[in-house]
């Protein structure tokens, strides 16, 4: 039933839209930019990506009914964009072949790994971008967000006890993928 | 031995993140590209208060075609749809979708039409206008908020 205060409460809301979408961006875009990459992996997808969700979150923004916190909203909103990307036909043709390129085995760039010694903290980032997404997404958000399980069970869609495990299981991953960085210490 | 995950943090903005941020640019073409999609002839921003007040008018008395809409229109001396008769008609479907308006199918004189008429929302959105004279309050705002 349309009632009147619907319309005098909407009438607010147009009013700072735009304001609102601006202050989105000032809080939000390098968190979410950064959240985008560790999905897809490359700076101009993801800022590709980002923008789309802006876009997306401007459209949606009536939707948000303040049962999330803002962040929790946002994040699944670009969360979700990630992974339609990541379906999506466009990336599965042509990532995938510009990445059969890199396969290729070139002997300048075997020269390269073998002078080039990575720092620790390329290691450190690049274990984990190399996890299986399901394993990625638990382990950014817990140790680069700093989002508790159960935020990211919220942000995620996923039930808290499979973030556990997920949890668990991607750092038995990464153990394995860091064990020189940590024989070092 | 400490985690060394709790270095991910730093690792990342040391790394992968470095110089990496959302630019003043980037942020323009996302602003840029809601005002475009907004500025299509079949979204209610496109339109002013008056041609969008005007055809709610119209169709208040009783159910009417597009071409009467359209008629009555140029008669009241609006002459945006003028030689764009189209675009009344993706406005009158937008105004559908959105409940301000319905439609249904007629036969008069052996001529099927689509008659128009204001919805009880509708037909809450022009009190609310005209209630509110006094105060600034914008007919197509609340249209364009207006829930599909």
């Amino acid at each position: 039933m349309y009632e009147w205060q619907e319309t005098e409460d909407s009438m607010e809301m147009i009013h700072d839209k735009e304001e609102r979408l601006d202050q989105l961006m000032t809080s939000y875009s390098q968190g979410i930019l950064q959240l985008v990459y560790t999905y897809v992996k490359n700076h101009t997808t993801a800022e590709d990506l980002t923008q789309e969700i802006f876009i997306k979150c401007y459209e949606k923004m009536d939707q948000y009914k303040g049962r999330a916190s803002l962040r929790t909203w946002l994040y699944r909103v670009a969360i979700n964009h990630c992974k339609d990307y990541l379906r999506s036909w466009h990336h599965r043709k042509v990532t995938i072949h510009d990445k059969l390129f890199e396969y290729l085995p070139s002997k300048d760039k075997q020269l390269e790994s073998l002078i080039v010694e990575k720092s620790r903290d390329e290691i450190l980032s690049e274990s984990v971008l190399n996890l299986p997404i399901k394993y990625r997404e638990i382990i950014y958000l817990y140790y680069f967000e700093e989002l508790t399980l159960d935020e990211i069970s919220k942000t995620t869609l996923v039930n808290l006890n499979t973030v556990k495990t997920r949890l668990t299981r991607a750092k038995e991953l990464l153990k394995k993928s860091l064990k020189e960085v940590i024989n070092d210490e | 031995m400490s985690d060394p995950l709790k270095q991910l943090k730093n690792s990342m903005k040391k790394t992968v993140f470095k110089d990496f941020s959302f630019s003043e640019d980037r942020r323009n073409v996302v602003k840029e590209s809601i005002q475009s999609n907004q500025l299509r002839s079949d979204s209610i921003l496109y339109w002013d208060d008056k041609t969008l007040y005007s055809i709610l008018c119209s169709i208040r008395t009783g159910p009417k075609h597009g071409y009467e809409i359209s008629t009555l229109l140029f008669q009241k001396n609006n002459h945006v749809f003028q030689h764009k008769e189209g675009q009344l008609y993706a406005l009158l479907h937008t105004l559908e979708n959105k409940g301000i308006i319905a439609s249904s199918w007629h036969e008069v004189h052996s001529d099927t039409k689509k008659y128009y008429s204001l919805t009880k929302k509708g037909r809450i959105f022009i009190r609310a206008v005209e209630k509110q004279s006094s105060r600034f309050i914008s007919l197509k705002k609340l249209l364009q908020e207006a829930s599909i």
